[in-house]
């Protein structure tokens, strides 16, 4: 037993200061995500509506940025700052530089949340009530889109501080692999950059401007396909630290090592190539883009079941390994040999479960002719629940219980009730994502603060609505109790006083390390020109077609000429100045080609 | 209680040519066959359930809105 503490804490005080500000952040926007969640779920289910419908759409609104943006990428950040330092095993570049991004962040995503929240009051005209997606022609504040490009530009400056790091301990280790963490890291901020793009063109070049007034419309289809541009590869912003989390934490806490480096390295560099190439997959209903565009995306999205079957297979038999070292035998029977009673464990390999799950319904999504029957109904929200509301955030929330004595140097406050928070949010899930699923079977449409329909009854082959509902409404009733005990746990732990016997700062070790991985998989310049090749694959046509068909900036606006006899006026004079250039030329074959 | 993960009760080291993850395999393999199963009883869910998609149905047009 240690007298001596090893937490990260102390290696790295100055650090742990930034990675502490940027989780309760992270937690700041997941209390009010999840007070915004039981809001909406009992007002849809119909069990209690205490705010009027009008509304519903800013709670829905907030829920969604609250969770999507700001709990999960003020979470990642926090854990990748520890990635980065803890397996290069030195301090940031800068510190200032470090404060500088998480101040940029929290300023953009403060003045996005007060222009959400300003919806719900007529004191002001400020709102931006135009939920996670903000489709045009929903229109929010000038302040909404600003806030936004604040905190993705924090991120941008995030990945240069980890690059940083990089750079300077290659020139100290020329020789070295880059070690595993780092590299997640890298690849996973090399995917953002690109997938960040859309939303920047979307915003700056659109939205933006005319939320301000500065143009008068913009090109809906052109925003949207933007916007999914960002919209598909965010989901893997998310989902690579909870995977990071299964690769280098999991297999640890089982007991174990990583089964495998090199897989785990493929795993990530399949993710940089194709998590943007895919994003209109989102958009199969969408009129005004071909249909072969759309199989391209599919065709993408489903080679992206590849690195998640991958990480499937690396993380168990990763965690298989902990088992039998631990004493398991048998096909199954190893199972029982995992550290059950650990909520570190116990949350992770829940998460992973429902990922499981959401494999199945993913693969529903993703095929063009099946995604029909599900697009915009219930189920994605089911689905996207299981993905972001589970194997992410309930990854996040159990790590939380390694990470918090680490960057603050104080004992957890309660395991039991960390082991009982991880069981019940995967309990209140399981009841709200699954009966989320079979109303959406039902034609249940998302997105509605009232989804019932006079003269019409969604009919249901086994059970009925009214039983979907409440476990809709009591799924949501145990989610929101998962989080106060999360919350009296941080709570509970901050309030602790310094400890002393903390495990050490470790990560997995692995069974096949680095030395078997070929070194073409750190050639980072080459994976990324191949993500960029594939990108103008998939966008460039698309997108061509989309601002040939409607406009750069919509299909009513046309800034010069003004009107349809100016238009035949300037080509008439365009077309005679042309041939009198021509005849005086005396080209009389090219001329008659021209005609 | 101050600990936060349960130092694991290790009780021998297995090395990467001793390991053989058949464990992983039955599972993966299990995870495989509901899979396989679910894909094809969504033909029954969908298909044979509900009339022609996106060009009729109401159930599904209310879906689609």
């Amino acid at each position: 037993m240690m007298t001596m503490s090893n937490a990260y804490i102390d290696d790295f005080p100055a650090e742990a200061k930034v990675i502490r500000a940027a989780f309760y952040s992270s937690f700041f926007a997941l209390a009010l995500g999840g007070v915004f969640g039981v809001i909406q779920t009992l007002h849809r289910t119909g069990y209690y509506r205490f705010i009027d419908s009008a509304d519903y759409y800013t709670v829905l609104t907030a829920h969604g940025v609250f969770l999507v943006i700001s709990f999960t990428i003020f979470f990642l950040v926090g854990i990748f700052t520890w990635a980065v330092t803890t397996s290069l095993d030195r301090g940031v570049e800068d510190l200032r530089f470090t404060w500088g991004w998480y101040g940029l962040m929290a300023i953009g995503i403060t003045l996005s949340g007060v222009a959400i929240l300003a919806g719900f009051t007529d004191a002001t005209d400020i709102s931006a009530s135009v939920l996670f997606t903000f489709y045009a022609p929903l229109q929010g504040h000038p302040m909404f889109y600003l806030g936004l490009v604040l905190f993705v530009v924090g991120t941008w400056l995030a990945g240069v501080d980890w690059f940083r790091s990089w750079w300077a301990w290659k020139g100290e280790n020329p020789d070295e692999r880059i070690p595993l963490p780092t590299f997640m890291v890298l690849t996973t901020m090399l995917m953002w950059y690109i997938a960040t793009l859309g939303v920047a063109a979307a915003i700056l070049l659109f939205l933006l401007p005319w939320s301000l007034g500065w143009i008068e419309t913009v090109n809906p289809l052109l925003t949207r396909t933007l916007f999914w541009f960002f919209g598909h590869p965010v989901v893997y912003f998310w989902l690579m630290p909870a995977y990071m989390m299964w690769y280098v934490l999991l297999p640890k806490v089982s007991g174990g090592k990583l089964f495998s480096d090199p897989l785990a390295r493929v795993v990530f560099v399949l993710f940089l190539i194709l998590s943007v190439p895919t994003g209109i997959h989102h958009q199969y209903l969408d009129p005004g883009i071909a249909e072969g565009f759309k199989f391209i995306a599919m065709t993408n999205t489903m080679f992206l079941l590849l690195p998640s079957l991958l990480t499937a297979f690396t993380v168990v038999a990763s965690m298989e390994h902990g088992a039998r070292q631990r004493g398991g035998t048998g096909y199954f029977g190893w199972l029982k040999a995992l550290p059950w009673r650990d909520p570190v464990f116990t949350g992770m390999a829940l998460a992973g479960l429902m990922f499981a799950a959401a494999g199945f319904s993913g693969m529903v999504n993703a095929g063009m002719n099946i995604n029909y029957l599900v697009h915009n109904t219930f189920w994605v929200v089911g689905h996207f629940h299981l993905t972001v509301g589970t194997a992410v955030a309930l990854t996040f929330m159990a790590v939380t219980y390694w990470f918090l004595p680490q960057v603050t140097g104080k004992a957890l406050w309660s395991r039991s009730v960390a082991l009982g928070q991880v069981v019940l949010w995967f309990v209140g899930m399981t009841f709200m994502s699954n009966a989320m699923h079979r109303a959406g079977l039902l034609g249940v449409p998302r997105r509605t603060a009232e989804p019932q329909y006079d003269g019409f009854e969604f009919e249901a082959a086994v059970g009925s609505i009214g039983e979907l509902q409440a476990q809709i409404a009591l799924g949501g009733i145990l989610l929101t109790l998962s989080l106060v005990l999360f919350f009296a746990n941080v709570i509970g732990t901050g309030l602790n006083g310094r400890s002393d016997d903390l495990p050490a700062n470790e990560y997995a070790g692995t069974l096949s390390g680095p030395e078997d991985a070929p070194l073409v998989l750190d050639n980072l310049k080459l994976w990324t020109a191949i993500a960029i090749v594939l990108v103008i694959f998939a966008y460039t046509f698309p997108l061509l077609s989309i601002v040939d068909r409607g406009g750069l900036f919509g299909p009513e606006l046309n800034p010069f000429p003004v009107s349809i006899e100016s238009v035949t006026l300037l080509a008439f004079a365009v077309e005679h100045l042309a041939v009198g250039a021509l005849e005086s030329l005396s080209l009389p074959g090219l001329l008659e080609v021209i005609r | 209680m101050s600990r936060l993960t349960e130092e694991p009760a290790q009780r021998q080291e297995i090395d990467h040519d001793e390991y053989d993850p058949i464990g992983t395999l039955a599972l993966i393999g299990l995870y495989f066959l509901i899979l396989a199963f679910l894909w094809v009883f969504m033909y029954f869910v969908e298909f044979l359930g509900n009339e022609p998609t996106v060009v009729g149905g109401f159930v599904t047009v209310v879906g689609v809105l």
